[in-house]
């Protein structure tokens, strides 16, 4: 029997448009917050998020349904971030990959994780998301929010899997004392 | 252990130990439940999508889309121009007929006159080709390599 991701496979290979219009309804808030989480603003991320469904139609062909589509569909949106930040005036050119990610608001907007949170937990972590350096942020995206797997994720920002789990250590290690000793 | 087990990575065997230690450890309980709040509050961030956003992204793929299918209907054309269309095969046979007979004709022709002319049949061998079978065989696949529409024939 066909499985979920072989029919979407199937689908992006032919470029049919029916299936892309479900990928978007049905990814398109997680993409949204995936590229939040990469980024650490909100301002542009709805010109990648249309770029990475073109990009999904122009390149559908390449994802063979042996894995699942997220994780396919976030290394895509990742590579045009990141392809666009390095693009950007010399002067703000980044130097490399982590400092792609490194942007944060301008100055005196709120923090799209301020605008987001909706519980008191999350009140407390806003800040030091927003802080947080872009690389731990996105591997606790994607392993607490997005749930998945920490060779997912390995694929996903192309490093190895105990440089992910590094990351996310360090991450929670950054995090955890909002919640010490409450 | 406990960062490991909650970034998914620990084995089942350690996961056992892990629980065995955390029921007698308050400081690693007390690790582990700050480490669970800060992950709980992670899925306590709800963002706001542009409610035009869906429908921008479904507008353009639509339109990237039939762009796409244009460019392929388009270079289907080119394939099926760059393939010898059925015309240009045609030509080529008639020019082929017309070289052929018109050679042997032109042969004829300058053997008669060869005698008075006191031409050897060699030289007026190799007349005939250089000056006419080749040409006219030149002439003739050109019809079969140049595109129709050029000739007017698609």
């Amino acid at each position: 029997m066909e499985s979920e991701t072989q029919r979407i496979a199937l689908g992006l290979r032919h470029g049919d448009v029916a299936v892309l219009e479900a990928l978007v309804e049905q990814y398109q808030y997680r993409l949204v917050r995936y590229l939040v989480s990469l980024l650490g603003r909100r301002d542009g991320v709805d010109d990648f998020v249309q770029e990475t469904w073109l990009r999904v139609l122009e390149r559908g062909r390449s994802y063979d349904g042996q894995s699942r589509f997220e994780p396919w569909l976030f290394r895509v949106a990742r590579n045009i971030a990141l392809d666009a930040m390095r693009k950007r005036p010399m002067s703000s050119l980044p130097s490399n990959e982590e400092d792609a990610v490194r942007s944060s608001p301008a100055s005196g907007e709120p923090s799209p994780y301020t605008l987001a949170a909706r519980t008191q937990d999350a009140e407390r972590l806003a800040h030091s998301l927003q802080t947080l350096e872009p690389i731990y942020r996105e591997a606790l995206v994607l392993r607490f929010q997005e749930d998945l797997s920490l060779q997912e994720i390995s694929v996903i920002v192309g490093a190895p899997v105990s440089t992910v789990a590094s990351r996310i250590y360090r991450g929670l290690a950054t995090l955890r004392p909002q919640f010490e000793g409450k | 252990m406990i960062d490991e087990s909650l970034a998914g990575v620990l084995s089942a065997e350690k996961e056992q130990s892990l629980r065995a230690h955390l029921s007698t450890c308050a400081t690693c309980r007390e690790y582990l439940s700050a480490s669970n709040r800060v992950i709980v509050g992670l899925s306590g961030f709800s963002f706001e999508v542009n409610p035009t956003l869906n429908a921008r992204v479904l507008a353009a793929i639509r339109l990237q889309a039939e762009e796409g299918r244009g460019i392929l209907a388009r270079d289907t054309g080119t394939m099926r121009q760059n393939s010898v269309p059925f015309k240009n095969w045609v030509a080529f046979a008639v020019a082929l007929s017309m070289s052929i007979v018109g050679s042997a004709l032109v042969y004829q022709m300058a053997e008669r006159l060869a005698v008075p002319m006191q031409i050897v049949s060699a030289q007026l061998r190799a007349s005939v080709l250089v000056f006419w079978l080749l040409p006219s065989l030149c002439a003739a696949l050109c019809l079969l390599a140049a595109p129709g529409q050029k000739r007017g024939l698609a």
